[in-house]
C-alpha cells in the first residue's frame, strides 16, 4: 500500500467532426492546415475513463490501456506528460501511474485516441490541480483530442503561431444548447487494414493540390456557416455542410498519391440511402459523415431518430447468425419500418453489413468521477484486476 | 479525362489528351447514304432504328450540312455499328459521332475542320477525329469555334504504347456523364480549382511527356488525373461514385506493381464507369497481362474468351512476382480484357462487303452486330 498515494479518476468523451481535420502544417506540435468543428458525444454511451495516481514510491511512469501495459516512451505520450508537468511546474516531480479504459472496442474505429488523450490530460490537471488552457496539451497527444476537452459543439481553431499556442479548442455551444441532436454510429464489419490517419494525412499534404485549396478557400467559410447553423439550430444547414465536408475530405484522400480509400461499398450505400431519404418531402432529415474508416455517423434530430433507426436497420439488417445485440445505447430495439416508406427506396437490404448500431446524442465535456468503485487503480497504484474492459453499454 | 459543360448548346471542354485505340480492336463503322428517293433522315445503330430527332444528332447533321452548303439538300440514311458491346461502357458515343461526322464529310466532299462538329454530338468525339495522341483545346470563344481537337503526335510516334481494357462485370445503373458533370459544375468548388489551376499545367507536362516518349511522366500524370477526376465526382452534391471495390483493387495492384524496382511500368485510368484502362509499353504488356489475369481471373464457369485483341491467351505469371503482392485473386471480377495499342484516326473503307446499307439505302440484314474481334 502506497501511503502517500493520490488518485484521481475522470471520464472524457468521443467527438465526431462535422468539418474535418486532415493535414498538419507542423508534425511535431500537431498544428493543422485548417480549422475543424465537432459534436461531443454523450459519455453514457461512449467514454474513456482514466485513473491517474502519483506517489513517491513510484520509480517510473507507467501506463495501462484497456488492460495492457503500454510503452510510456511513445513520443506523443511524452509530449503530453511533459507539457502538463510544465504547467504544474513539476518537471522534477513524482512519477505517474496511468490506467485507462474505453467502454467501446478500440477496433471499432471510434476515435478512441481523442477521448483517451483528453481524459489523460484532464485527469492529470485534476491531480496536479492546474487550472489552465488544457486543449493545446491534449492536441499534442492527438490532434482531435483537443476537441474532446469540451462538451456540446466544439471548434479547433487552426491558429497561426508557429509555437501553436493559439491552436486550441473553443466551445461553440454547450450540450444544453441543442439537446435534440442525436447520432447513430453505424459500426461496419471491418475489412482490411486501413491507412492510419497520421500517415494518410501527411501523404495528402505532400501530394494533393486540392487539399491546399480546400484548407485555404473552402474550410474557413464553412466554419463560419457551420457555427451560425449551430447557434441558430438550423438542422438543414448543419446537415448540408456536414455531408459536403465529409465528401470533400474523402475527395482529397482520393486526390492523394497513392490514393487513399476509406469509404467502401457499404459506406456508399449508406450515403445513397440518406441521399434518397433526404429527397423525400424536400426536407433534410439526416446527415452522414465518415472519418478515416468505413464507419458512418448519422446525425439527426430526436424527432426523426426512430424513423432513421428503423430505416437503417431495415436496409442493413444484422446477419441472421449474429447473436449479440444489434442496437445499443439510447435505443436497444429496432423500431419497425413503415412499409410504404421502405418501398420508395427501391433498393434491396444487405444483411450483415453492420456489426451494430450505437444510438447516442450530444453530451458534456470531461468530468471527475468521485465514486471510488470506478477507480481503475488499487491501493498500490496498480491496475485494479477486478475491473475488466467493459463491452459497450 | 474530360469534365465540364459551360452551356448546353455548345460543349466546351477543359482540356484532355487521349491516345486513339487501334482500329482493329475497337471501332465504330458507319455507312451514310443519300438519295433523292429518301423522304426523311433515318438512323440505325447496332441494328436498331434510332430517334433522328435527338438534339445532339440534329446539331451534328445541321452543322455538316452548313459546311457543305446543303441545308436544303437530300436526306441521309445512316447505319452504324460498333464492334464492341455498348454495354461495356467503352465510350462508344465518341467513336460513333466521330464516324458519323467523318462519313458525312466524305459523302458531301467537305474538307474542313470537322472536330468542332463531332464535339457538338458528343464532347469527347472530337478527339476521335485524329489518330495517335490528341488534345481537345478548351477554347475561349463563346461560339466554340476554337474548341477543337489538335493532334499532339501521330500513331507512329510512340507505337510501343499499348493498352489493356479491363471490362468489369457491370453493376447497377451509373450516373450518366452528361448529368454527372453538370451536377459537378454546379456543386463542386474543387472542380473550379482543378480546371483553372491544375489541368492547364498538366496539359503542358503531358504533351511534353508524349513528345519525349517519357513513360514515367506520362503514367504519373495519367494516374493523378484519373484520381482527381474521381475526387471531384466525390466532391459533388450528391456525390458520384464511379469507382467500385474492384476498381480500387486494380488501383492497388498497379500501385504495388509500380513500387517494385522503383520503375513505373503501368498507368491506370478510369472514366465515368468501373472499367479500367491500363497503359503500358509493349515490353511490359505481357507481364502486366499475366498479373491482371492472375489476380482477376475469369469465373471458372465462364466459357467466352477472356483475353481478346492483340493477345488472345493469358501469359503465365512469374510465381515469385505474384507472391510479392500479398493479395488474394478475386475470380469473376472482370468480364474480359481487350489488348490494344495506339492507332490511327478515322478512315474510309472501300471494300463494298463492309457497307452496312444495301442498294435501297436500308440496313443490310446480312451483316449482324459483331462481337469484339
Amino acid at each position: 500500500m502506497a501511503r502517500d498515494l493520490r488518485v484521481v479518476t475522470c471520464s472524457a468523451p468521443v467527438n465526431i467532426a462535422v468539418i474535418k481535420y486532415w493535414g498538419k502544417r507542423d508534425e511535431v506540435l500537431i498544428l493543422p492546415v485548417n480549422s475543424s468543428l465537432s459534436v461531443t458525444l454523450n459519455q453514457t454511451q461512449l467514454r474513456a475513463i482514466t485513473s491517474v495516481a502519483t506517489s513517491k514510491s513510484f520509480t517510473r511512469d507507467r501506463m495501462w490501456l484497456n488492460g495492457q501495459e503500454e510503452d510510456i516512451n511513445h513520443p506523443r505520450l511524452q509530449n503530453a506528460l511533459r507539457e502538463i508537468r510544465k504547467l504544474a511546474r513539476q518537471e522534477e516531480g513524482d512519477h505517474f501511474h496511468i490506467c485507462s479504459e474505453n467502454n467501446f472496442p478500440t477496433a471499432a474505429g471510434l476515435a478512441s485516441s481523442a477521448a483517451g488523450y483528453a481524459c489523460l490530460v484532464y485527469s492529470l490537471s485534476r491531480l496536479l490541480q492546474v487550472d489552465s488552457e488544457l486543449s493545446a496539451i491534449a492536441r499534442q497527444g492527438s490532434g482531435s483530442a483537443c476537441r474532446s476537452m469540451y462538451g456540446g459543439f466544439v471548434k479547433w481553431e487552426k491558429g497561426d503561431r508557429p509555437d501553436g499556442r493559439d491552436s486550441i479548442a473553443v466551445q461553440v455551444a454547450t450540450e444544453t444548447h441543442w439537446p435534440e441532436m442525436h447520432a447513430l454510429i453505424l459500426v461496419v464489419n471491418a475489412g482490411k487494414k486501413i491507412v492510419s490517419s497520421t500517415v494518410g494525412m501527411e501523404t495528402t499534404v505532400h501530394t494533393s493540390q486540392l487539399l491546399k485549396y480546400r484548407s485555404e478557400h473552402v474550410v474557413p467559410h464553412r466554419m463560419v456557416q457551420m457555427e451560425k447553423a449551430i447557434k441558430e439550430r438550423n438542422f438543414e444547414e448543419f446537415a448540408k455542410i456536414t455531408m459536403q465536408d465529409s465528401n470533400q475530405f474523402h475527395a482529397v484522400c482520393l486526390d492523394t498519391d497513392p490514393p487513399i480509400f476509406y469509404l467502401n461499398d457499404i459506406s456508399k450505400r449508406i450515403i445513397q440511402l440518406i441521399t434518397i431519404y433526404n429527397s423525400f418531402d424536400g426536407n433534410i432529415k439526416a446527415a452522414y459523415t465518415f472519418d478515416a474508416g468505413p464507419n458512418a455517423v448519422l446525425y439527426t434530430l430526436s424527432s426523426q431518430v426512430s424513423q432513421l433507426l428503423a430505416l437503417v436497420s431495415h436496409f442493413f439488417p444484422p446477419d441472421h447468425t449474429s447473436e449479440s445485440p444489434f442496437v445499443i445505447g439510447l435505443s436497444q430495439t429496432t423500431p419497425v419500418i413503415d412499409k410504404k416508406l421502405a418501398e420508395q427506396f427501391q433498393v434491396e437490404p444487405i444483411p450483415g453489413s453492420l456489426k451494430y448500431i450505437i444510438h447516442t446524442k450530444v453530451g458534456g465535456g470531461p468530468c471527475q468521477l468521485n465514486d471510488p468503485k470506478q477507480c481503475l487503480l488499487n491501493g498500490d497504484g496498480l491496475p485494479n484486476r477486478e475491473l475488466h474492459h467493459t463491452s459497450p453499454m
